[in-house]
């Protein structure tokens, strides 16, 4: 029988909670892996967040579709035995405790590679397994103030700004991914078992795909600072209005020809103040006037976009969460994912972007109840027997039936 | 000794540009797999991008970093058969040009599948391949508007603003890496060849941590916007200022307890209307006025976030470039590398994100001249005789320019 999917096969134990962690199992789960993850007996505190519907979280579905639930009290020596024996069997761990608890909880990487050599194990953190602020207090946003993001978001010389969402948080889970992957081919190919210490500073400053070596190469000459709705170099490369909506332009290389003769002024060309994106930056008062002189003309922004795209010159509507969710283009290519859930209902989650032409396909995936397959992870996996069973329920080992 | 890398052996032919591919190759290239870049004779457009020193570019030498670079005109069938030949002995295609570009170039997947039916290409776009907004121009703020990220940030009611980084591009790179490697990692399994189709629009919308089952849950009632400075529904969490700089705090439960304690407010503590966050962020002034009369009596950031972090309440500066590049905890774990350049000397750029306890230092790679690599890739890959490579030169086929 052909897999169901690429990661068939590999069975994950997962400590994950919150957001970063489960967004990396749950990619796993969506390429095929079996996934078991572990909670507190007092559940992923995601299971209280935002939406709640039949006693479950929208926000925890998201995060955990495709994960069987083992509920279980860390702090005791049998269910930390439980976990042993469940990773003597298992490919890979993932975590995202703060450095050091899983120490504390005789999971960490030095005790669980000794009882499986050919373990892959992700710990994803904050702001790293080493270094001074390892173990801070840490949350996105707050890797988002060290990694210098946060000081490029807002208007210039004000207040920084908010990013509305935790996207490194996101984007963190997706490159603990890929480095999983990569360790299980290194594995499948005689590499051996390896720790991989992923964290949300490393991921979210190596976002910054200009502004390092623009700072270095230039001796500290050209400093990026946040500027508002404005590129702080380049020009256009901004955010207008038209007729009380927002739209972005951007225009470089022979989009900027384009741009200038759609807004009919074409004296732009030849005028040595708008040679380059970066002198236009310099004289943008006079380009932006030029530009919204034009936008006013038009009845309404998609007019304006109509026209802008006919020309090949880029440009969006600045889009709300629900405008994007009824967009046609998100519709066709399913960026949205209706899921069903036994106790929310229906629910719409953003799609994997993991488009493969082998798996057109989603796998259908659920999220679990807390502590839902307690019974069966430990009587099919571990051989318990149903009075076992009740015995560690009786003692607070692992949480009773849901 | 030093271990064999993890991509050892893997090929990457690279037809990509810009960042958001680029980056994806870089990090194979990172993780020991041959990237061959194939360029037009005018480059990369990132050749043309900011810092330039005598005519060489580090925004090019920051996502190119360990390619061997082939410079070459595609619209001419004698650059088509290199590729052709090229890609017999590939295991991965990658390109990031508009939809259609590949096909108009006959480099498109139907074509290079039944050279290489174990072929695994990935194609990386603003929108994807497919639905109606495809062939429209992209690049990486295009994709956060339509993906409803743009309208997350700025004040309410206010203009839109954007952070000044190109997370977009990054991160779709690194989603294409890992979309690559598990299509490998089936290969390798027996599973065949396959082909990727990864869009920004599709990257960006999946970091809508909860905005998207909000929404739908609520039936549209709870629509989450921008909301500037703080958080739309929680506090204490947002951007302060104290004297001159900026930081930003959050504080839930226990660490609420121990916030009112630092601050000296320990009347909040009884009070019904700062019990939780969400009840705090109903009272958000007085929430804030507390912490401000707080910051504005210490009266220096890095102070009061020393204080704050002591009390385990979480909290950071808010960092420039600068000061995170100087930051001793960056300089602890590495997360800014130097790479050398023939022509920059030395070069500052982000580190490789992915961290493998087998291979805790980074492979020794520098970025390639256009074309650097041309005689070396058609005289060793492909046979060619010195005479033919001359007369591809002297055609215009392939060229080269040390920028």
């Amino acid at each position: 029988m052909p897999p169901t999917h690429i990661l068939n096969g590999i069975k994950v134990i997962d400590f994950s909670h919150y957001v970063a962690g489960p967004h990396c199992t749950r990619l796993l789960a969506q390429h095929g892996a079996e996934v078991i993850k572990i909670e507190r007996l007092s559940g992923d505190p995601t299971r209280k967040l935002p939406v709640q519907k039949g006693g479950t979280s929208g926000c925890f579905v998201q995060h955990n579709l495709g994960k069987k639930s083992l509920s279980l009290d860390l702090e005791k020596p049998e269910a930390q035995g439980i976990c042993h024996d469940l990773i003597k069997n298992a490919d890979i761990v993932v975590e995202n405790f703060t450095p050091g608890t899983m120490k504390r909880l005789n999971m960490d990487w030095e005790t669980l590679q000794a009882i499986n050599p050919k373990l892959i194990m992700c710990s994803v953190s904050c702001m790293g397994q080493t270094g001074p602020l390892a173990t801070y207090p840490c949350f996105d946003y707050i890797g988002q103030a060290y990694s210098g993001i946060m000081g490029m978001t807002g208007d210039e010389g004000g207040f920084p700004a908010l990013s509305g969402m935790a996207f490194g948080e996101i984007s963190t889970g997706a490159h603990a991914y890929g480095a999983i992957v990569s360790a299980l081919f290194h594995k499948l190919h005689g590499g051996g078992g390896q720790y991989l210490d992923i964290s949300l500073l490393d991921c979210l400053f190596s976002y910054h795909a200009m502004n390092v070596q623009v700072y270095d190469a230039s001796n500290g000459e050209m400093n990026p600072l946040r500027s508002g709705h404005q590129h702080p170099f380049i020009a256009p490369l901004a955010i207008y209005q038209c007729k009380g909506a927002y739209l972005i332009i951007i225009a470089l290389g022979k989009q900027w020809t384009n741009l200038v003769k759609l807004i009919d002024r074409e004296d732009m060309l030849d005028d040595p103040r708008f040679a380059d994106p970066v002198s236009r930056n310099v004289n943008r008062a006079e380009l932006t006037e030029a530009i919204e002189f034009w936008l006013d003309g038009f009845d309404d922004v998609d007019a304006a976009l109509r026209s802008l795209g006919e020309n090949h010159v880029p440009a969006a509507p600045v889009l709300s969460v629900s405008e994007v969710m009824s967009h046609p283009h998100m519709i066709e290519r399913g960026i949205v994912q209706t899921i069903t859930n036994k106790h929310f209902g229906d629910l719409k989650i953003p799609a994997s972007p993991y488009r493969y032409s082998l798996f057109p396909e989603p796998l259908e995936l659920e999220a679990g109840l807390l502590g839902e397959h307690n019974h069966e992870v430990l009587s099919e996996q571990l051989a318990y027997t149903t009075e076992q069973i009740q015995i560690l329920e009786d003692s607070g080992v692992c949480s009773i039936k849901p | 000794m030093t271990q064999t890398p993890m991509l050892d052996g893997i090929k990457v032919l690279d037809f990509t540009h810009i960042v958001a591919g680029p980056h994806a190759t870089r990090l194979m290239a990172e993780h020991g797999a041959e990237v061959i870049k194939v360029e037009p004779l005018t480059g990369d457009p990132a050749r043309g991008l900011p810092f330039h020193k005598d005519g060489r570019s580090g925004c090019f030498v920051q996502h190119n970093i360990g390619k061997k670079n082939l410079c070459l005109d595609l619209s001419t069938q004698e650059g088509k058969n290199i590729c052709y030949e090229l890609v017999k002995q590939a295991d991965v295609v990658i390109e990031n040009f508009a939809p259609g570009v590949m096909q108009r170039l006959k480099l498109d997947w139907e074509t290079l599948r039944k050279l290489n039916p174990e072929l695994i290409m990935c194609s990386i776009s603003c929108f994807g391949q497919t639905g109606p907004l495809s062939d429209l121009p992209g690049y990486d703020f295009i994709g956060q508007s339509y993906a409803g990220l743009l309208d997350m940030n700025g004040e309410p009611g206010g203009s839109p603003i954007f952070a000044d980084l190109a997370f977009g591009d990054v991160s779709t790179g690194t989603h294409a890496y890992a979309a690559i490697i598990s299509a490998l990692f089936h290969k390798f399994r027996g599973g065949g060849g396959q082909y990727i189709d990864i869009s920004l629009v599709d990257v960006l919308f999946s970091y809508h941590e909860m905005g998207v089952e909000v929404f739908d849950g609520s039936k549209g009632g709870m629509a989450l916007t921008r909301s500037g400075t703080q958080h739309p529904l929680l506090s204490p969490f947002g951007v302060f200022r104290c004297n001159d700089k900026y930081i930003f705090l959050i504080a839930n439960r226990d660490q609420w307890l121990r916030l009112v304690k630092l601050i000296d407010r320990p009347d909040m503590l009884e009070d019904p209307r700062y019990t939780d966050i969400m009840s705090r962020g109903e009272n958000r002034e007085e929430v804030n006025a507390a912490i401000q009369t707080w910051l504005d009596n210490i009266g220096d950031a890095d102070e009061a976030v020393r204080l704050l972090q002591e009390h385990h309440v979480p909290s950071a500066p808010i960092l420039s470039i600068p000061e995170v590049i100087e930051h001793p905890h960056m300089k602890a774990r590495g997360t800014v590398r130097t790479v050398s350049d023939p022509v920059f000397g030395q070069l500052k750029i982000p580190n490789n994100p992915l961290r493998f306890s087998q291979f805790p230092e980074p492979l020794d790679l520098q970025a390639g001249f256009l074309g650097q690599c041309n005689h070396e890739i058609l005289s060793e890959k492909l046979h060619y005789s010195d005479h033919q490579i001359t007369e591809l030169e002297k055609n215009g086929v392939i060229g080269s320019k040390n920028i």
